[in-house]
């Protein structure tokens, strides 16, 4: 599974970079982020929302993305 | 308009902008003028015995009947306080009592949320999606003895709250509104203990708080204090004037003028939602203040957003974490589950025209196609 480790960025730089890898994985694919801005939770949960994948927050700091369909 | 700088001595005017979309505008040219000559005539303690006194004691009573008058309430109600801030705080905690019960949203202003963390019995009221506040909560609460802060709009996105399902529900508990960004445009429900009011929600002077306290009210003022003084006496004189100017100017224009800027609102969004992808809005126009928007969008940095704009000569708020002084997004859009990144707040005055607001929204498409490009 691709890891990407955000830790120590602000908000928006891990959901910028989340956007940016999403393309590269295929659809089911999961990506490990990593980011301990207070934010990124928050706005994680709109991008999935929004953007209609998934995630999960499987520990401090540190979440499961997941893409729903292809581009 | 334009910016000022200190400058030996005097203020100069020296940079010239295209729009102002803050929260904050400069006084109307009537309220400027009252100041002015208050100044000139108010500047005496009104209560002490002597002639000057006396002209501003009347003065001061002038300003508070007018102000009475259109804010629907007695003007021995009103209470004027020289720090606004602290009008969440009088408000509150000269209802609320140890042991008691205090209610609150989490769309509240900030100084309510620090009260309640002030306070050992507390219950925040949850929000929808759409910024509406869940008020099922109150029903286990209302045969109890307490206190309900309740916001009559949200000055970040303008949802406006159904306070009278909220009252209806609330039973015995006292009711501490908050109506700082409302101002005029929603009516005082029946059934109130105290409502604080801020002079710049009617484009009145920063530095004006209103405190509108029940006769009928058990409040106490929370303040160590000597005597029967509700509130400090220390406010402006001569700004107090000029919020009773403004008050009585917006008053005036307040039904066509709020036709007209939820019609420009409208446009705004309209134009941003239709044209920029990724885009969220927070809150619905139809229950929201008509100058009021707060636009998220995805990956934008708010920062960047607001200094593009900054820029080109619009100045706008933002809500995101990167503009914030302690780095933390705003708990209003948190609360509601809003994108809180590339956040900017939009308030529209009165007089703005169409051709201004599409000027505006032209802006914006463009910054935030810049910056996602980047």
């Amino acid at each position: 599974m691709k890891e990407l480790d955000c830790l120590g960025m602000c908000c928006p730089r891990p959901i910028i970079a989340l956007g940016k890898e999403m393309p590269r994985i295929n659809a089911g694919e999961s990506i490990r982020l990593l980011s301990d801005d207070p934010a990124t939770e928050i706005d994680l949960r709109a991008w999935a929302r929004m953007s209609g994948n998934y995630i999960v927050v499987t520990g401090i700091n540190e979440f499961l993305v997941t893409k729903s369909k292809m581009d | 308009m334009s910016c000022l700088l200190v400058s030996g001595g005097s203020l100069h005017p020296v940079v010239q902008i295209t729009g102002n979309f803050q929260a904050e505008t400069p006084l109307s040219a009537r309220a400027r003028e009252a100041l002015g000559d208050a100044l000139d005539q108010g500047w005496s303690d009104p209560s002490k015995l002597s002639h000057f006194s006396a002209k501003a004691r009347i003065l001061k009573e002038s300003a508070i009947a007018a102000m009475a008058e259109i804010l629907e309430l007695r003007p021995d109600e009103i209470n004027i306080l020289g720090e606004p801030g602290l009008g969440h705080y009088y408000s509150i905690m000269g209802l609320l009592r140890p042991g008691q019960q205090f209610l609150y949203s989490r769309v509240d202003r900030k100084e309510v949320i620090a009260i309640a963390r002030s306070h050992r019995h507390t219950l925040e009221l949850q929000v929808a999606p759409s910024g509406l506040i869940d008020f099922q909560a109150l029903d286990r609460y209302s045969q109890g003895h307490g206190v309900l802060a309740l916001q009559a709009a949200n000055g970040e996105t303008g949802v406006v709250q159904d306070l009278n399902t909220a009252i209806a529900r609330a039973g015995n508990l006292q009711i501490a509104l908050d109506f700082s960004s409302a101002g005029t445009r929603i009516p005082l429900p029946s059934k109130w203990d105290c409502a604080f009011f801020d002079a710049r929600a009617w484009q009145g002077p920063a530095g004006v708080g209103i405190l509108a306290i029940s006769e009928s009210s058990e409040w106490v003022n929370p303040l160590p204090h000597i005597g029967k003084t509700r509130t400090p006496q220390s406010a402006s004189l001569p700004l107090t004037i000029a919020a009773a100017v403004a008050l009585e100017e917006w008053k005036e224009e307040e039904r066509t003028e709020s036709m007209a800027l939820r019609q420009r609102t409208q446009e705004l969004r309209s134009h941003i939602t239709s044209r920029i992808d990724n885009c969220e809005v927070a809150g619905s126009l139809e229950n929201s203040l008509p100058h009021i928007s707060s636009f998220s969008f995805l990956y934008v940095e708010g920062e960047e957003l607001l200094r593009r704009l900054e820029l080109q000569g619009f100045a706008v708020d933002s809500g995101s974490a990167c503009t914030a002084e302690d780095l933390q997004p705003s708990h209003v859009l948190a609360a509601m589950g809003v994108l809180t990144h590339g956040n900017i707040r939009i308030t529209l005055h009165r007089g703005v025209t169409p051709a201004q607001v599409r000027v505006l929204a032209e802006a914006i498409e463009t910054a935030v196609a810049d910056l996602r490009a980047k």
